[in-house]
């Protein structure tokens, strides 16, 4: 570790072409947080004044007791470059000291919404895959985010101590499998890259991946061997990295290089990366691992590893670790890597900040972004709290994309409601303190400049979760994180003790607070609900809402999940609704919202903060909608933003306008409570074909529209096949042939539906996919257990919306008993109302 | 009214589609024959008028103005249920009191039937009567009893028909334990039956069984309750008072009985369906709750209107903005006491309030207040308060003592279903000397203390966390924001960051939330959606000059005229 002053710090972060922000994301249990651990041990940046303290990286007990990531930690390293490596880095940089701030990401699927909270921050990925089980659905997942969010990706194929140890895999067969594993990640880059990042598939020639094994300390890309070689054989290093990677031979005896895998004669020739990355490596692990004491120090003096002391009397693994971390000592190759392949926040502002601000792309705030400009008006965006030592209370962590954030400083708070030029979730406060977020530790500092991470002190008191800070009144909101992930399994937590309850509802909003996607809300019966997004997740929360936050006794209710109303057809005929004075009639047609089109409201690409012409225009060239309807879209519901429209199909009606506002809130009203068992409504697409009014305003208002256009909309929904939702996970199960049986078995039990089955080539593994309703999938990893002996264990990630196709109307199908369970526990009538309820005769 | 005036006026100016005449017709009052046997009786047609006078109790009303021969000028009051029945009343009463008046001189006696009565029907329409200056009311009917400010009042609840067979069958199949400890109660014209039920089932074994008569201490001194001999059970000894009702029980072990023991042990079987404000009161008070319908002659159980729902709507008064007191009531005493102390409490919560009094609140009336968040509504706790159980209304309906826990600083909530104005008066009350204690406290601050309060100071106008969304909502206290920026950002228009923000729209030295509600509208006058038009244009049409003058002769005839010539 090295030992800095924060005034050291301090002035590495004005240097901002020399800094890497970048998070650390892969598959649950592929060794991010172990190789975390590596590169701080050896670079990890600590304060002058607090060296030698406890351990560093100091985690949640949680954490440590079920050996799993679940917060986010950011911490900061410190690389330094030699003059030659600097001058191949493909973009601008100043002198050779780098500060890396590097986010350390939880795997698991629960907790996904970490991750993209951690890659809007940071501006590269570090991909760890884990050499044996290859690249697995989260790792899909998380890279998926990262290029959405236009960051950049390098990766580690990591546990590769794994494969010669347990797997004793020959170096073809390890090539092979590299290879592989490389191909898969560049055929999710290429799939999902955005066109203004470029080429950003992963090279091995490039030195865009590495291979290691964070748990002994060792790694290397081509990029170090070509160094070595690239002197020895006298070719310049860029050729030597071509050549070791790929269909690359070398003739020992010609001493020629070539791309055919047999020489003049037809022999075999080794391919170039075996015959010189693989098999020192190889060489060095059978001696030591099968005790040749006569071989080693032959090996030791070849590859100038020099033991020290104690070091000489070690042996097998032990040896084997102090050798490997000698010879290719991990820090250097990553931190190497990270230095040169990943943008510094200048570079990737630049073709960042469009996506990351609400306001037009030619504004101030927006160019200031552009250019990471460390004068211009502040903007930072906080994207996440992390709880301090004083309870309820927390550090906004979040980035400066533009100015200096001071303490001190007064600065505007917008939360995610603010629209520029109103009132609504602003706050004008000043900054209480600056600090640097290193690992659970602070140290305040007097001011952050553009491109940093950083932490704030006196803003989580204005900020549920996420906002934007800036000093300009006319700056927009910075983008809201759109997660990967719902929360769709849901509790009920009640007091034990009924003098507790302030406690709990303080408790349930810091809950809220400590996690970027835990909601908390209450049921349509008055139940306090917590909802997260797995099992696993949901009970971590809970955990900590007992054991921290509320610190109180719970009753928590079994898990029952969430589910949506949305209709399969258009209204059979026009709905009519007349207004309680009947002099006002409302005449409309629900129909489906195309899937895809629904999801991209979910996800943010067609947003209703967007300037209506140019959604329109989306709207018509990417879903085929028509232009002139995706232009009268009246709103979003529920809450302004949900994936369900009103359109305006009328032709000339006088005052329409006038009535807009109600039929809005009424249209949110009616999308937030369906008429089924008062879920939200999806996919629903209301038409108002004719607006009857009243001569007279007095008689058209609010008090006649809201109820009218309610009634409207629920009796247009009836009439147009209601069904009901249910979400789904996509299941993914790593396990021997001879498991596999048994999944099917529990997969069948459960409603659950295979995907696919395939073996993973090389290994005895097979990786099994199947949706999963989430209804079913309580209890499934126990039982899973069970049926396999322990040995699988699955993933499960919240995929999509079924429909369910039976009619929930009727209390004897699938869908029909679980609204009635619904409607009973809320104290509803049985029966839902027809259409006939909400609708008014002529 | 309202509807057919509109119709006489013409039919409506045709704004969109085409209407024919028709399109604006108005369901017609469909006049159909009433049943009255569910409460005169099944053979009550045949002798109507005999049925009514026997129902309404005409002998004993008649011999109670023998005694007051004062009361010149009478009002009836019916609920709607029973107005059908007035004029044979009037008529039956007029005879009677005509008899009466034979050989006395004074002055005639006026018989006046309120007809549309304003609030609940279980209140005394105080103003209704006082408008014909009415020297008593007589009230028809299920009644709460509540005080009210000044008129005399004579309480005929009606002696309804009941089925004491199908009754006890019914009892019987709910409670088929003979053990069960269960309650009899009734609205008030049925509650003297109960008595009679108590025996029947005493006498078939049920022991542990108490029951529920009209408490007459609970009506205050002007008022007279007819028929209140019935309900003496002169071997019972009475244990517990509930709202207007006393409980007895005849066991002689049984002295006395908590509501604690009441709430835990007891059931309740409630004759006739309650309204539901009284019905929550209820399930509040009871292990369970059985309804016997008697139009049916069936038991009921559920569903209730349930006191979670409550929870959360308290829960949304706490970040409302904006609260409409809605006054249901005009005759209840305390009602402007109330007012003017929930309006002082929530100004000092730093929340609007504006005070509507509408009579028959309806969703329609109420959704014509987009910028209220939530009513408080002051009614009559057994039929004057709005339950909304099937979500109807725009926004929440509470009560005011719901509205008292909202405003406290730290969540609370007591589970009681409180509706009686003097504990609202009461708790206010409470916490504003709790708060007056707090600050002479904080008067001598330690250091430590002095920071907590600076750090109070850059949490003010922080956002509250709003439970029901989850959400934190910043315009809670809209009051206070504005006190707020006042405080801190004197320098208006100077280079800090204030410029633009105001505290909200201020008409009149205060905040108006209406005000800020309609600038957030979309709409904001004629032509204001035309820039989403296709083809819209800026800079709009050129204003052209047109005719000037009178029409005997614009200015261009004038012009004109030499040349016409
Ligand atoms: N053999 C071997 N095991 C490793 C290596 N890296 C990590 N592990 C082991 O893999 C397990 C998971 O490692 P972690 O670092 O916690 O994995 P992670 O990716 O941080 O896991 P999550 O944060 O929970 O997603 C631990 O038991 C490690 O000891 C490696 O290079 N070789
Ligand atoms: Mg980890």
């Amino acid at each position: 570790m090295v030992a800095f002053t924060v005034d050291q710090m301090r002035s590495l972060m004005d240097k901002v072409t020399n800094v890497r922000n970048m998070s650390v994301i892969a598959h649950v249990d592929h060794g991010k947080s172990t190789l975390t651990d590596s590169l701080v041990q050896k670079a990890g940046i600590i304060s002058a004044a607090k060296a030698g303290e406890a351990r560093f990286m100091d985690t949640r007990k949680d954490e440590q007791e079920r050996g799993i990531t679940i917060k986010s930690t950011a911490i900061s390293l410190f690389a330094e470059i030699n003059d030659e490596d600097v001058k191949d880095i493909k973009q601008k940089s100043d002198g050779n000291s780098f500060l890396i701030n590097l986010i350390d990401s939880p795997g698991h699927v629960d907790f996904s919404s970490e991750v993209t909270a951690a890659l809007r921050v940071t501006d590269g990925a570090l991909v760890v895959v884990d050499t044996v089980e290859g690249v697995c659905v989260q790792t899909e997942t998380v890279l998926r985010q990262a290029l959405g969010e236009r960051i950049k990706p390098v990766v580690v194929i990591n546990k590769v101590d794994r494969a010669l140890l347990e797997l004793q895999v020959t170096k073809e067969d390890l090539y092979q499998s590299f290879s592989r594993t490389v191909e898969s990640v560049n055929v999710i880059i290429s799939t999902y890259a955005d066109e203004v990042l470029g080429d950003v598939q992963v090279y091995p020639s490039q030195g865009t991946v590495a291979f290691g094994s964070g748990l002994h300390g060792w790694a290397f890309t081509i990029r170090q061997f070509a160094n070595r070689y690239g002197k020895k054989f006298g070719v310049d290093k860029s050729k030597m990295m071509e050549r070791l990677w790929g269909d690359s031979y070398f003739n020992p005896k010609t001493k020629k290089w070539t791309n055919k895998e047999t020489d003049a004669s037809g022999k075999p020739l080794e391919r170039a990366f075996n015959m010189f990355v693989l098999d020192p490596i190889f060489r060095l692990f059978a001696a030591i691992m099968n005790f040749k004491k006569d071989e080693i120090p032959v090996l030791l003096e070849k590859l100038e590893i020099n033991l020290k002391g104690d070091e000489k009397e070690l042996e097998g693994k032990a040896l084997l670790k102090v050798v490997m971390k000698k010879f290719l000592p991990a820090a250097d190759a990553l931190l190497e890597m990270i230095v040169m392949h990943l943008p510094s926040p200048v570079t990737a502002q630049n073709y960042r900040a469009e996506q990351l601000y609400e306001g037009p792309s030619d504004d101030p705030f927006c160019l200031a972004i552009k250019k990471c400009d460390p004068n211009a008006d502040l903007m930072l965006y906080v994207s996440k709290m992390v709880p301090t030592s004083d309870k309820g209370r927390f550090y906004a962590f979040g980035r400066v994309f533009a100015g200096t954030v001071k303490s001190g400083q007064k600065v505007r708070i917008q939360g995610p409601n603010y629209v520029p030029g109103k009132k609504d979730d602003l706050f004008l406060k000043a900054i209480q303190r600056v600090v640097l977020m290193m690992g659970s530790r602070t140290e305040p500092i007097d001011d952050c400049p553009a491109g940093n991470i950083v932490g704030l002190v006196g803003v989580d008191q204005f900020l549920l979760k996420t906002g934007t800070l800036t000093t300009n009144e006319a700056a927009h909101n910075m983008k809201v994180m759109k997660f990967s992930v719902s929360p769709v399994v849901q509790v009920a937590v009640e007091v034990k003790n009924a003098n507790d309850l302030p406690k709990l509802v303080e408790g349930l909003k810091r809950l809220s607070k400590s996690d970027p996607c835990v909601l908390t809300y209450m049921s349509e019966s008055g139940e306090h609900i917590v909802a997260g997004t797995g099992e696993l997740h949901l009970e971590i929360c809970l955990q900590d809402l007992e054991n921290d936050h509320a610190g109180i006794p719970l009753k928590i209710s079994p898990p029952v999940v969430a589910y949506r109303e949305t209709v399969e057809g258009e209204s059979s005929q026009v709905a009519l609704s007349k207004s309680p004075n009947k002099h006002n009639r409302i005449y409309l047609k629900a129909e489906p919202i195309d899937e895809e089109v629904s999801l991209a409201i979910e996800n943010g690409k067609i947003n209703p903060r967007d300037d209506f012409k140019a959604r329109a225009r989306i709207m018509a060239d990417e879903f085929n909608w028509d232009v002139t309807d995706a232009r009268k879209i009246w709103c979003f519901g529920p809450d302004g933003n949900g994936p369900n429209l009103v359109v305006d199909q009328t032709k000339a009606v006088q005052y329409l306008h006038e009535i807009k506002d109600s039929v809005v809130a009424a249209f949110q009203w009616a999308t937030k409570e369906g008429p089924i068992f008062g879920e939200q409504m999806r996919s629903v697409r209301v038409n108002i074909l004719d607006v009857t009014l009243h001569a007279d305003a007095i008689h058209r208002g609010g008090g006649q529209i809201i109820p009218t256009m309610r009634r409207a909309t629920y009796a247009g929904f009836l009439l147009a096949e209601p069904k009901i939702q249910e979400p789904v996970f996509l299941v993914e199960i790593q396990c021997p042939e001879q498991a596999v049986g048994g999944i099917y078995s529990v997969l069948n039990k459960k409603r659950g539906q295979v995907v696919s089955e395939e073996q993973r080539p090389g290994t005895p593994l097979f990786t099994v996919k199947a949706y999963l309703p989430v209804n079913e999938s309580f209890g499934f990893t126990g039982e899973l257990r069970q049926a396999t002996g322990g040995q699988a264990f699955p993933q499960m990630v919240f995929d999509h919306w079924a429909t369910l196709g039976s009619d929930p109307l009727d209390p004897t199908t699938k869908a029909g008993e679980i609204v009635l369970a619904a409607r009973k526990r809320h104290g509803m009538k049985e029966e839902v109302p027809g259409w006939q309820e909400y609708y008014d005769k002529l | 009214m309202l509807d057919s005036e509109t119709v006489h006026a013409g039919v409506p100016v045709a704004l969109s589609t085409a209407q024919t005449e028709d399109t604006f017709t108005l369901a017609k009052y469909e006049s159909t024959v009433t049943d009255r046997s569910s409460y005169l009786g099944p053979d009550s047609n045949e002798n109507l008028r005999e049925a009514i006078a026997r129902y309404y109790d005409i002998e004993h009303i008649a011999e109670y103005f023998t005694h007051n021969k004062s009361f010149r000028n009478i009002t009836l009051q019916f609920p709607d249920k029973l107005i059908q029945d007035s004029s044979t009343v009037t008529q039956l009463l007029q005879d009677k009191l005509v008899i009466q008046d034979k050989d006395t001189k004074s002055a005639k006696r006026n018989i006046w039937v309120l007809a549309d009565t304003a609030y609940s029907p279980c209140c005394v329409d105080e103003v209704a009567s006082e408008h014909v200056n009415a020297d008593i009311v007589i009230h028809f009917g299920d009644a709460c009893l509540n005080a009210i400010k000044s008129q005399p009042v004579l309480y005929c609840f009606g002696r309804p028909y009941l089925d004491f067979d199908e009754l006890s069958q019914g009892f019987k199949k709910t409670y088929s334990d003979e053990m069960a400890k269960v309650c009899l109660m009734a609205d008030a014209p049925h509650s003297e039956c109960i008595g009679k039920l108590y025996e029947i089932l005493r006498n078939d074994g049920y022991e542990n069984l108490l029951y529920a008569v009209v408490d007459e201490k609970s009506s205050s001194s002007n008022c007279t309750i007819l028929q209140s001999d019935q309900h003496q059970a002169s071997h019972s000894n009475k244990l517990i008072s509930l709202q207007n009702r006393a409980i007895y029980s005849s066991n002689k072990e049984l002295k006395t009985i908590d509501e604690a023991n009441l709430q835990e042990n007891y059931d309740l079987f409630h004759i006739t369906v309650p309204a539901d404000p009284h019905l929550l009161f209820l399930t509040t008070k009871f292990k369970t709750v059985s309804l016997y319908d008697t139009e049916t002659s069936s038991v009921k159980q559920g569903p209730y209107p349930s006191l979670m729902k409550r929870y959360k709507f308290m829960h949304v008064a706490r970040t409302a903005g904006c609260i409409g007191i809605l006054v249901n009531t005009l005759s209840l005493k305390n009602t402007k006491e109330t007012i003017n102390t929930l309006v002082k409490h929530i100004r000092d919560s730093g929340k609007k309030h504006y005070l509507f009094v509408v009579g028959k609140p309806n969703v329609a009336k109420l959704a014509n207040f987009e910028p209220v968040d939530i009513w408080c509504i002051l009614g009559c706790g057994q039929g004057g308060i709005i339950l909304d159980q099937h979500n109807e209304f725009y926004k929440p309906i509470i009560t005011p003592y719901e509205l008292t826990l909202a405003l406290k600083p730290e969540v609370t909530w007591t589970g009681q279903w409180v509706v009686d104005f003097d504990a609202v008066l009461d708790e206010i009350e409470q916490e504003n000397t709790q708060m007056n204690v707090a600050f002479e406290d904080s008067t001598n601050l330690s250091k430590a203390e002095a920071k907590d309060l600076s750090g109070d100071l850059q949490n003010e106008g922080a956002p509250d966390f709003d439970a029901v969304t989850g959400k934190y909502i910043s315009t809670s206290r809209p009051l206070r924001k504005l006190k707020h920026l006042e405080l801190d950002y004197p320098a208006m228009g100077s280079r800090e960051l204030t410029k633009n923000v105001a505290g909200g729209v201020i008409i009149k030295g205060t905040v108006s939330t209406s005000a800020a509600h309609l600038q957030s509208r979309e709409w904001t006058g004629l032509g204001s959606d035309y820039s989403s038009q296709d083809g819209y244009d800026e800079s709009g049409a050129a204003v052209e000059e047109g005719i000037s003058g009178v029409a005997s002769g614009y200015e261009f005839d004038r012009t004109n005229k030499p040349k016409s010539r």
